[in-house]
């Protein structure tokens, strides 16, 4: 097959494997670039990974340690990588990517310390202006068990939308829609991490479904207000990045990370904000984070700041709960 | 007149040879391109030639009914518009032609080397004769010359120079003012750049003096009047010719002279978008050598000639600008002249400083040309364009998108290529201070404060001017004092900026008095005091 119908991807994570499974499955060729020698060997010998045990990959799937070789035969590369990685792998991939090359990352988070969307930090760090985000409520298993996912491409550019929707698109499992609004789907789902923690703490603290609901409204628009003052389209928090992935990521059953950190700041057994842990989660940093962004740009963002404030250890969830529901505005 | 070196290869020279080429290129493209687009779009669609010959028939009736006289044109494309309809599709495309090679001929500029040798001073008796019986032709000849002993350029130069030595340059200053096509010109001959072709509007054609040297000096008309597309359309591809064809050129981003004085921001891309498809085209014809750099440069004036219409248009009418000034100061020759003899009396009154270029994409590049990505690798820019087979590949969407990132990299570089002159830091540190006695910075607020407010003491206006002048140094990404000011004092730049505020303008802009600075007229305080506004908060 082509290099361009070959999808590269960085990090065999749980959702790079979930993907890249996807596609395989598919027979779309796919090069997984892993810099851990033993999940290569064990993709290679044996079909299975590691992050995502009992799936067993096809054979269309190659993984490599080899940065040249994902270059070389993908020019579609999705980046799946930790916020807190991101920076050193766009600039460690840098230095084998030309102009030509796509790039899309999967990353729900801003990038620290300076609180930039990922798509900046990619773009520093790469050759190619052709950059995306991947993002909404595909979860990494049911993607590679072929189960109906979706999710939603947004670029600047109409041919990073295009091919990312060309390439990523296997029917009946992956379903992918395209977006301009690549500010917007990036917040969105960034977003989607810290609000799903309140919606954790929430429902440890027992809330029946009635605030539960209110609470996800108001998520949804505190989202839209700041995605508006930053350029982004209000619509798009509406859409899979945003509503589609906080349903996802505070879902009982799939209990996310950040929705297992919410019950856990609930129950008392409190994750602070030092704790390693909280650090590593992308919904905690991405409350960290945004809540700052809020403050620079003057919006108002109750909720979000409530659960940032619990994260940090600042408030209790009683307090933040009462901080929410005493800021009703008049007009919804 | 002089130059500080000897003067760059001369492509223009060529160009005359090259003339009928280049408009048969341009005919040829423009006409197969929307041949094809209309082909491919199928009738009744707004790419069908149909609509496209009616919008340029539609177009030009408005503006000549709105005109005067002229009925034989008026009826020539009432004729046109009603044959359109009957019309085969064969007629059409001839029709298309016509009206494309039309305008061709419309925009495209002469070059004639021997005027080229008399504006720069090598041969001035050459021409001599040719201006000898005019009496506003001579003044002007005679401004020129000061002029240029007035113009210092810096900046850049080396790397501008190996760029324009490599491939083609495309210059890109902020405009403020009709007189900066001429300073520009003399700013590249003293940089040691070569000459370049630009873009000028229709109506600067109207002062004999600088009308003469634009069409012989390789300028093309721009008719801001014509808004169909397909005028649009030769523009861009006659931009794309020249480009291809390695003249260097010019472009004014901000698209029309900076009514506010503020450092522009936000920029018009159309013509700027010809260079990424002007690569791209050579990149496809295996010509990825042939680079282009974009050259930001700013343009200073210690001075501005129509500071007085460019403001009071502003004032009037913030956020919906005459596009058009034909009324204004540069349009009387006398004014010129006078602005010349009197107010260029100063060393490097204006200064034109040249940036690093950048490629087409907005890239960096070394000193040698090579284009650097955002982590200052060296990067093929050909790969911009290219496919996943390493074919070119068009995409309008792609390259306007480039075009964007460029356009947002020239904001950025512009006010660090910002020069102060004293009647800059004067006219900010005099609005700061009333700003703050009046408790508001809403200029049109200010003009109606009571006069004792616009006497400012000697000592506040000191002291303001210490720290704004500390603050800029601790900015450079801001701008830079002009290189003189380096070694003044506060006081000697006091003085420096009330002599030239006061010598110039109609009424004077400030005046000192006794202890007191007082401002005359703050409408031009404002305008001054803007080139500053990025600097600082307010």
């Amino acid at each position: 097959m082509s290099r361009a119908d070959t999808v590269g991807i960085v990090g065999a994570g749980p959702f790079g494997t979930g993907l890249a499974a996807a596609l395989a499955r598919a027979g779309r060729p796919v090069v997984l670039w892993s810099r851990d020698a033993a999940v290569v060997a064990a993709i290679r010998e044996r079909r299975v990974c590691a992050r995502l045990p009992h799936v067993t990959l096809g054979e269309s799937l190659i993984a490599t340690t080899d940065p040249t070789e994902l270059a070389r035969q993908a020019r579609f590369i999705v980046m799946a990588v930790a916020s807190t990685d991101v920076r050193a792998r766009a600039r460690e991939l840098g230095e084998f990517l030309d102009g030509n090359h796509i790039v899309v990352h999967a990353v729900g988070a801003l990038a620290e310390p300076n609180n930039e969307r990922v798509s900046e930090v990619v773009a520093a760090g790469i050759s190619s202006m052709r950059i995306g985000v991947l993002a909404g409520p595909a979860l990494p298993l049911e993607m590679a068990n072929g189960t109906f996912a979706s999710m939603v491409v947004a670029s600047q550019f109409d041919e990073v939308v295009s091919e990312g929707r060309r390439l990523l698109n296997v029917p009946p499992g992956l379903r992918m829609y395209g977006s301009k609004d690549l500010p917007g789907v990036e917040l969105a789902s960034a977003l989607s991490g810290a609000y799903a923690i309140g919606l954790g703490l929430a429902d440890g603290m027992g809330v029946g479904p009635g605030p539960r609901a209110v609470m996800i409204t108001r998520a949804v628009a505190e989202s839209a207000r700041l995605g508006v003052a930053v350029g982004a389209e209000a619509k798009t928090f509406t859409g899979l990045a945003g509503l589609g992935n906080l349903l996802v990521r505070s879902d009982r059953s799939y209990a996310s990370q950040e929705y297992r950190l919410g019950q856990q700041l609930a129950a008392g057994s409190a994750v602070r904000g030092a704790d390693a842990s909280a650090r590593d989660i992308e919904g905690a940093h991405a409350a960290r984070t945004l809540l700052k962004l809020a403050e620079r740009h003057k919006v108002y963002v109750p909720l979000l700041r409530g659960i940032a404030g619990v994260i940090a250890g600042s408030l209790t969830a009683e307090e933040a709960a009462q901080m929410a529901a005493d800021t009703v505005a008049a007009q919804e | 007149m002089s130059s500080d070196r000897a003067p760059a290869e001369n492509r223009l020279e060529h160009f005359n040879a090259d003339r009928s080429r280049l408009l048969s290129d341009v005919e040829r493209r423009v006409v197969q391109r929307l041949s094809n687009a209309a082909k491919a779009a199928g009738p009744g669609n707004a790419s069908s030639l149909e609509y496209v010959i009616n919008d340029v028939c539609y177009n030009e009736i408005r503006r000549l009914e709105a005109g005067s006289g002229n009925d034989a044109a008026l009826s020539r494309w009432r004729d046109l518009s009603r044959r359109l309809l009957a019309m085969t599709e064969a007629e059409r495309v001839a029709e298309l032609r016509t009206l494309v090679a039309y305008y061709g001929r419309d925009v495209v500029g002469n070059f004639d080397p021997r005027v080229y040798k008399f504006a720069t001073g090598i041969a001035p008796s050459v021409l001599g004769f040719v201006f000898s019986p005019i009496a506003s032709l001579r003044d002007g000849v005679q401004s020129i010359a000061a002029l240029d002993a007035r113009i210092s350029a810096d900046g850049e130069l080396d790397v501008v120079r190996a760029c324009a030595a490599r491939g083609t340059i495309v210059v890109v200053p902020t405009h403020s003012s009709n007189m900066d096509s001429p300073v520009i010109g003399l700013g590249l001959l003293r940089a040691g750049l070569p000459p370049v072709t630009y873009g000028a509007g229709k109506n600067l054609f109207t002062n004999p003096f600088i009308s003469y040297f634009m069409r012989n000096l390789g300028a093309y008309r721009v008719d801001r009047r014509l808004r169909f597309e397909l005028y649009k359309d030769v523009l861009k591809e006659y931009s794309t010719v020249l480009l291809e064809n390695g003249y260097h050129s010019l472009f004014f981003p901000g698209g029309t002279r900076c009514r506010s004085n503020l450092v522009e921001k936000n920029l018009k891309l159309g013509l700027l978008g010809t260079t990424v498809t002007a690569y791209k085209n050579s990149v496809r014809e295996g010509a990825a050598e042939k680079r282009i750099y974009i050259v930001p440069a700013t343009i200073n004036y210690r001075l501005v000639l129509e500071a007085e219409t460019l403001i009071a248009d502003y004032l009037a009418e913030v956020g919906k600008n005459r596009y058009i000034i034909t009324d204004d100061e540069f349009s009387r020759v006398g004014r010129i002249a006078e602005f010349m003899r009197r107010i260029l009396v100063h060393e490097g009154s204006v200064v034109v400083r040249f940036g690093r270029p950048l490629d087409v994409f907005g890239n960096e590049i070394t000193d040698d040309g090579e284009s650097l990505d955002r982590a200052g690798r060296v990067v093929d820019p050909a790969s911009f364009v290219q496919g996943a087979d390493g074919q070119v590949r068009d995409d309008d969407q792609r390259d306007a998108e480039y075009t964007r990132a460029l356009g947002r990299k020239l904001a950025v570089a512009y006010p660090r290529l910002t020069v102060f002159h004293a009647t800059h830091l004067l006219a900010r540190t005099l609005y700061d201070a009333i700003a703050e006695a009046c408790g508001t910075r809403d200029v049109y607020r200010l003009l109606r404060a009571p006069s004792g407010r616009m006497e400012v003491p000697m000592t506040e206006v000191l002291s303001r001017l210490t720290a704004l002048r500390a603050l800029l140094r601790a900015h450079p990404e801001h701008g830079a004092e002009h290189p003189l000011l380096a070694q003044a004092s506060d006081q000697a730049i006091i003085d420096d900026a009330v002599r030239g505020l006061s010598s110039y303008h109609t009424k004077a802009v400030v005046t000192q008095r006794g202890n007191f600075v007082v401002v005359g007229d703050l409408k031009l305080l404002y305008y001054y005091g803007n080139r500053m506004a990025h600097v600082g908060g307010e």
